[in-house]
Formats: structure tokens, sequence, C-alpha cells
């Protein structure tokens, strides 16, 4: 399966540079099980300390909590608003489709801080800071453009003829959306909400703009932790968010096949 | 509109349409006008209005921020350190992103598709994590220094210094390289390096003449999207940098959070997106170049 | 069996099933259809036949509902539906592409349609039953779509476009997809069921070989317009226009000015017509295989028969296509080929060899020439 004009140099160089992007999510692992009180690598000891800390670690439990909350609502609340808009934009063409298209899309083009810091200011003069409602505006800001984007793509590839035939065999419009076109675009639907789930789960610069000491996701609560001490602690949480990932990638994988998703 | 991709639903009834489809778009379209354009209007506007003390903001219009800005030594150096830092990182990036994804276009079958995982696995693992891995590999007590220090080399100091940033970011940066040399690898058809061998070509003169050419685009493409989320990147600098490495996008966030001067903040935001702008430009340019050659 | 068509196509709208006026289509400054009338009479299978681009489809699509009308009436039964979305027009569909919905059974497909009709559970099943019954498939009746093979998945969608028992049956290229042997076993398929139900069809097609075998009537469509309604026989003998001369079956076309009443003049030759056409310069038209050879051996060739035209022509080159050979001529009115069924001696002729071409007067199609 490997090509033949691959030379042995060529060979050894790719495998070390896959290890060094492999290398920082693959050290977290190993620290976890550490036994030090401080990070060090390789730990004169191991042990399951740092994931008894994190069971009794309130704060990162509340804020993993939040973080789980708000991305089932912001996958929920992407799909809900997503799909008529993809439809709108896709199948009923309404008028200057491609510039409405580019505008609802047009968030991803900015870096994430520009972006949190204009939310934040807007949010503060209107008392969304701090607020749940605020966090799932701030992230639906993100996730709503990628699942534009993955929802007017599946639609686009849908054939037409099918709906079509639905409506010439009797369906009235809303029963063909129902029973033809919204089945055939279930997989669009999946990988939009994963995409959502993931994106909203992981983001921290708008959420660190917007978040409030009482409310918190967890990956701003880690980055507050290690940006005041790196011990394994941190390694821990991570151990689990790559796991948990690593199963929501799998499970989709297996059923759709994310990965042509996304090269493509 | 051709005929084949009409819908049943065409003239007679197309005001009905028309506000059916309005309905449809209003919520993203309320999402879009309170989350992104309200904002980054009220963000460019800011960046033109004068800073009271304790974090207020002026009713008056004054070019204040920006003569501030570009008239201060401090702001002046953090600007040509962002671009040089960002620059410096997308050519590593290149570097060591170049053999992946040639080796990766190459490959087949499940491999591929597993190699494939593996460069995407990264993306879907949050930035948090992966910085807080290479805060443990590079640490003084981490395996590098402690590896080194074993072999009687003196380590240089790997953290909260630039060169931490510049390794962090360039593993962190990769996948979107890859992703988008592949992308642009797909004129590379390995029949035609076969050709250029028949025809005489030694492998470096083949790699040079015709594999080079041909991945151009997927370069260009490639450093404009690392370069643009370098200059923008702000999780990594902030950690590994330990306060010591000044960038534009840490000092958006300490002008916003820490000192609360929101104009200032803005006014640098503004000077994030001019940036990202001319990095546009010259990828078209580039782009252009490559069209007519 | 349907002897009492007008020639011209033209039914009065009271006699026909399906009945268009006047009926076009634009987009912008483009015209796909204009100012088409017709009348499909009950039970009759009707072909819309033309290039790609003639406006068949679009056609055909305005008949179910799919795209409305710029102007002009659509009726069924004398119940003007111009406007009527396509859910409430009672018209059975058949895709080029088939369209079954991936995601249901083929019973489910077949059923959709009855479904909507709010019919009860028991009779659906019945229904179903019978219509996979029909195309021969009731084994297959819990596969999905991408299991079948192309020629099964095309008799699904002729199964759920049947089980409505829709007033009319549209059929949108249906065989294009299907290899030529299953084509061949369709077209008789389609035909069969078609007459035994007696149900009012209109196929659109672009094979002429469709058209003509399976069709009571054809309509040749050009650039938005019709261009001959008629039987196939009509289409093929008395093509109206040189494009239905050239379009529908193979052709020669001679390049001649106009003398006299009946006559046509090819350089020396004179080559007489049936009718008056048109003054100036004419297009003459001549099946290959109604042309016959007298090679000229030395002896001479006797003297025309009546009513038969003749005209010299030298061997150009011969093709050989198995079952037919084509003999290509040199003559005064440019390029002639002549198909003959092969025989052992075919190959006998060389290049350069003289012959006395000739043909029936009724066999020659006349036209003004294009402008």
């Amino acid at each position: 399966m490997e090509n033949h004009q691959t030379s042995l140099p060529m060979k050894i160089v790719v495998a070390v540079l896959f290890l060094f992007l492999l290398a920082p999510v693959l050290l977290v692992f190993p620290i976890s099980f550490s036994g030090e009180q401080i990070l060090s690598f390789p730990p004169e000891s191991w042990s399951f300390r740092w994931y008894a800390a994190l069971a009794n670690n309130s704060q990162m439990m509340s804020a993993f909590t939040t973080s789980l909350g708000l991305a089932l609502v912001v996958t929920v609340l992407s799909l809900a608003i997503g799909i008529p808009a993809a439809y709108a934009i896709v199948r009923l063409k309404v008028a200057g489709s491609q510039i409405w298209y580019n505008l609802f899309t047009a968030p991803l083009l900015l870096p994430t801080i520009v972006l949190g810091l204009a939310i934040l200011i807007i949010f503060a003069s209107t008392g969304l800071l701090g607020t749940f409602t605020g966090l799932v505006i701030g992230h639906l800001v993100v996730t709503l453009p990628y699942a534009l984007r993955v929802l007017a793509v599946s639609l686009g590839n849908l054939e037409l003829a099918c709906e079509e035939a639905a409506s010439s065999l009797g369906a009235k419009p809303l029963t063909v959306v129902r029973r033809v076109t919204l089945p055939m675009m279930a997989p669009g639907i999946v990988a939009t909400a994963v995409l959502a789930f993931l994106v909203s789960f992981d983001e921290v610069v708008i959420t660190m703009f917007l978040a409030g000491p009482r409310l918190t996701t967890l990956p701003v609560a880690l980055f507050h932790h290690v940006e005041s001490q790196a011990d394994p602690l941190v390694a821990s949480v991570s151990v689990l968010l790559v796991l948990l990932t690593l199963a929501i990638v799998l499970v989709v994988d297996r059923t759709l096949g994310l990965t042509r998703t996304f090269v493509k | 509109m051709t005929a084949g991709t009409a819908t049943f639903l065409e003239p007679a009834k197309r005001r009905g349409t028309g506000n059916v489809a309005v309905a449809l778009l209003l919520p993203i379209a309320l999402v879009n006008a309170v989350g992104f354009i309200w904002p980054i209007l009220n963000l460019a506007g800011l960046s033109i209005r004068e800073a009271l003390p304790g974090g207020g903001i002026g009713e008056n219009f004054t070019a204040a921020n920006w003569s501030g800005l570009l008239g201060d030594g401090f702001y002046i150096d953090l600007i040509v350190n962002s671009l040089v830092v960002s620059l410096t990182i997308t050519l590593l990036t290149l570097l060591v992103s170049y053999p992946i994804a040639l080796y990766l276009h190459r490959a087949t079958g499940a491999w591929k598709s597993f190699l494939t995982v593996l460069v995407i696995s990264p993306l879907l693992t949050s930035a948090v994590v992966r910085t807080y891995g290479w805060i443990a590999l590079l640490s003084d007590t981490g395996p590098v220094v402690k590896a080194m220090t074993a072999l009687g080399i003196p380590a240089p100091r790997l953290m909260f210094n630039t060169t931490g940033v510049v390794i962090g970011l360039t593993e962190i940066l990769m996948p979107y390289m890859i992703l988008a040399l592949m992308a642009g690898f797909g004129r590379l058809d390995p029949r035609v390096e076969e050709a250029a061998s028949t025809l005489g070509a030694r492998p470096f003169a083949v790699f040079r003449r015709v594999v080079l050419p041909l991945t151009a685009p997927g370069i260009a493409l490639g450093c404009l999207l690392c370069f643009v989320l370098a200059v923008s990147s702000f999780i990594t600098p902030k950690l590994m940098g330990g306060g010591r490495v000044f960038l534009l996008a840490t000092e958006i966030y300490d002008q916003a959070i820490v000192t609360l001067n929101w104009p200032l903040a803005a006014t640098l935001s503004v000077l994030v997106l001019v940036i990202f702008g001319a990095a546009l430009v010259l990828y078209s340019r580039a782009m252009r170049l490559l069209e007519q050659g | 069996m349907h002897q009492n068509i007008a020639r011209d196509g033209k039914l009065a709208s009271t006699d026909a099933h399906l009945s268009l006026e006047g009926v076009c289509k634009s987009y912008g400054n483009f015209t796909a259809v204009s100012k088409l009338d017709l009348g499909v009479r009950k039970g009759e299978l009707i072909a819309l036949l033309g290039p790609s681009g003639c406006g068949k489809t679009t056609t055909l699509r305005m008949i179910a509902g799919l795209i409305q009308p710029s102007g002009g009436r659509i009726a069924v039964a004398g119940r003007e539906v111009t406007f009527a979305p396509p859910y409430a027009r009672d018209m059975g569909l058949v895709f080029q592409s088939y369209a079954l919905f991936p995601h249901m059974t083929v019973a489910r497909n077949v059923a959709f349609g009855l479904e909507m009709r709010k019919l009860a559970r028991s009779e659906i099943a019945a229904r179903v039953e019978k219509a996979l019954d029909m195309v021969q498939l009731r084994h297959l009746a819990e596969r999905k779509p991408r299991e079948l093979s192309g020629g099964q998945q095309q008799r699904v969608a002729l199964a759920r476009a049947l089980v409505i028992e829709p007033s009319i049956l549209l059929l949108d290229e249906p065989l294009s997809n299907l290899d030529a042997k299953l084509r061949d076993e369709m077209r008789t398929q389609i035909r069969d069921i078609q007459q035994e139900l007696g149900i009012t069809t209109v196929f659109v097609t672009h094979d002429q070989v469709e058209a003509l075998s399976m069709c009571d009537r054809v309509v040749v469509m050009r650039g938005g317009a019709v261009e001959q309604v008629g039987t196939p026989h009509e289409i093929y003998e008395e093509p109206a226009t040189s494009f239905v001369a050239s379009f529908v079956g193979r052709t020669n076309r001679l390049k001649g000015i106009r003398e006299g009443k009946g006559a046509v003049r090819l350089g020396p030759e004179l080559v007489r017509i049936s009718s008056y056409v048109a003054d100036g310069e004419i297009e003459l038209m001549i099946r290959p295989h109604r042309i016959s050879i007298a090679w000229h051996e030395g002896q001479p060739v006797g003297n025309a028969a009546d009513g038969e035209n003749r005209l010299t022509a030298s061997l150009a080159r011969i093709t050989f296509i198995g079952d037919l050979v084509q003999y290509h001529f040199h003559s005064a009115g440019g390029e002639i080929i002549v198909e003959q069924a092969t025989a052992r001696d075919t190959s006998q002729r060389r290049v350069g060899d003289m012959a006395t071409l000739s043909w029936r007067v009724e066999d020659t199609f006349a036209f003004g020439a294009e402008r």
C-alpha cells in the first residue's frame, strides 16, 4: 500500500515529523498518571492521584458541566437555525443567496481574538456578559458558519429530482421536506452536529472574553489553571478531553466517514 | 438559473416563497447581526474614539489611538515582532509539513486514511491541551532538557521565551498547513513525475522542475492560512511566553481585560484585520503570478 | 389503433385528454419553449423528440407542474392545471435518474404516493404488491434502491409512478441510463404496460429509435418550437422540414437550384421533385438505403424509368459496417452515401468506379435552403 517512490530517508523524516506533530498530545497520557506534586517528565512515581484530585475539584467539574450543557444547547440551536437557512439559500434560492451565504459564513474569516473583543464590548452594555445566553450567542457566531457550510454542501449534493418526484406523487412542500429532504440530508446533519459540538466544546478565546467569574467553561478553566500552575491535574483533564473527542470521532467515522468530510 | 434546477416554487408564487425564505433566514440573520455585524462595526468605530481613564469611552472622534499607536516605539516593536515571529512560524510550519503532505498525497487506501486521521486529530484537540503538552515537553523538568543535560549538553531555555512560542505554534499550525498543501496537490499526478524521470530528470531535478511548481498553489494557500492564524494566535503565546513575549493578540487581550483600554484594544484589532487584508492581497498577487508563470 | 388522429396532430381541445395551448417558457432573454400547441388523446403514447436544448424536457416539466409556464394554458380532461402545484396534478413522473428515495425500501418508495393519498394501510399493501408484480420486482420489495441494478431501479420508478393510477404518465428520458440490450427490453415492457393500462403518456427522448418504435405519434422539437407532429411513419416518410428529415433517420443532403415547375438542377443534371417547395436554392434529401446503384460495366445503362431520378457518380470510399456497407460517391450535387445490405461481392468495387444512382421521385425530399 505504501508508495514505492518514497525512499527510506524520506520515510524516516516523515516518521520524525509525525512524532513531532503528535508528541504533545501523546505526552499528556503518561503525565496524567504522575505521582509527583509538580509537572515533570518522566515522573519519579506513578499514581491516580490527579484523577482523584480532578474528581474533587468542584471548579473543574462545574466548568465541565457548563461546557457539556453549552455544547449541547449550541449544537441543537446550530441545527435549528442552520437547516432552515441552508434550505432558504440552496433550495428556495432567495434573492441574493450568494451574498447571504457569504455574509453568514464571514465570521469564520475573522480571528477569534478580534471577534471575542468585539462581542465583549457589545455584551458589556447589554448585560449579556457572564451569562449562559451570552455564551450561547457567542458560540453560535462561530458554529453557525460551519453548520451553514456543511449543510449547504449536503443539501446542494442532494438530487433535486427526488424532491420533485415526491411532489409529483402528491406530497405538499412541508411533507416533501419532512419525508424526503431531511432524511436524505441525515449524514450532513450528523456531521454538522458533531462539528458544532466539538467547536463549541473546545472554544476558548471568545469564551474567555464572555465568561464570568461564576460561569466558565472547561477549556477556559483549564487555560487559567495552566496560566497559574502547570501541574499534572491539567493532564488528567486533557486525557478525558482527548478520549471524549476520540470517541465521538471514531463513532462518526464508523458510521459516516468523517475523514472524507474533512479531507474534501 | 437553468430549467434543470428550477423548483416548483416559481414565478406565480414568488412572493409567498419570498416570505417563507425571509422567515427561514431570520434566526441566522439575527445571530449574525447581534454577534457579528454590530460588534465589528462598533469595534471599528471604537478605534477612533478617545479612551477615558478607568475604562471609559469618550464621545468624541479622535485619531489619537492611531497616532499614539504608530508613534510609540513599544507598539512599533510589537508589530514588527509579531510579523517576524509569524513569518518565522509560517516558514517553519511549511518546512515540517511539506514532507508529510507529499507522503500523504502519494499514500493510498487504508494507510492514507489512517495517516489523515492522525493529521486531523490534533485539530480536534483543544489548543490549551496541546500547549500544555508542549509546556510539559520543554519545561526545565521536561524530557528534552533532562535528555540534553544527561548527554552533557548545556540546555538552552526553551520555555517562557520566543523559542518556546515558535516551537509550540509551529506544531499547532501543522495540521492546517498539511491539509492546505494536500488540497493544492490535486494537480500533482504521479504520472507527471514518472514522465519527467523517463525524460532523464534526476530525483532532485524532478522535485525542483516538476513537483515544486505544481504544488506552489498549495504552498501559497497554506502559508496564507498559517500566517493569518499565527498573527491572531493567543493561547499558545500567552501560556508559553510566560508574559515575556509580546505579540499583537496577547496585547489585545491585556488591553481589553487587564488595562480596560477598549479603544486601544479596538485599534490593535483593526490593525490585525489590516494585516489580514494585506496578506490576502499578497496571496492573490502570488496566485496571479503563478497562473501566468 | 388510433387511426382517427388528425394528420397534423392538432386535435380539437375537447378531443384531447391533455392539451397545451400557446404554452411558452422564457428565462430572461432566453426562450426555452415558444407558443407550443399540442393535444394528446386519451390512451395515446406521444413522444417529444429532439436534440438537447430543444425544449422537450422543459415542456414535460411544465406539464408536470415543476416549472410554471410564462404564458399559455395547460389542461387535463378539460380542467385547467396551468398553475396548479405538482402535488395537485395527479401525474406519474419517471425521471431520467429514476430519483428513487434512497432512504426507503422499494416497497416504501412505491407506497409513497398512496400514503400521500391517505389510503387505508391494507389497500396500500395490496396495490404496492400489484404494482411490483406488474414490473416483476415483488421479490425485491424490501431492498434499498442502491442494492438494485439500473434496470431494476428503472422498473421501481415506473411502478411508483403507475401505482397512483395517474391520469397522465410522464417519462423523461427513462431509458438513457441503461445499456443497449436492456434498453431494447425496457422499450417493449414500457409499451406493453402502457397499452395494457391504456394510460395517456408523454415520453421525452432524444433517441429517434425509441420515438419511432414505441409511440403512437411523435412531436419533433427544435429550438423551443415544434417542427412536426405525426405518426412515426409520417415523420419518417413525409418530413415537414429539412431538420426533421435529417434528425430522424440518416439522409443525404444535396444542394441545387430550382428549374421549372418540378425539377432541381444539380450541375449538368436535373432531378425531379414531387411537390412545389420554393424558388432559388433548394436542398434535396434522399435516404441512403432508398438509392440503388447501377455500376457502369462497359455497357450503357438503360433509360430512366417513370417516376425515377438518376445521377451519375464516382465511388470515393467504401465503409464496411458488418451487415451494412456504405458507398460514398462524388456527384454533381455533392457527396452521396448509399447503403446496401452486404453481400459476398461487396469488396469487388474500386475507388473511382462509375455508377448511375437512381431512386424514386417520391423519395426525394425537397426543401427551401436554410436561411
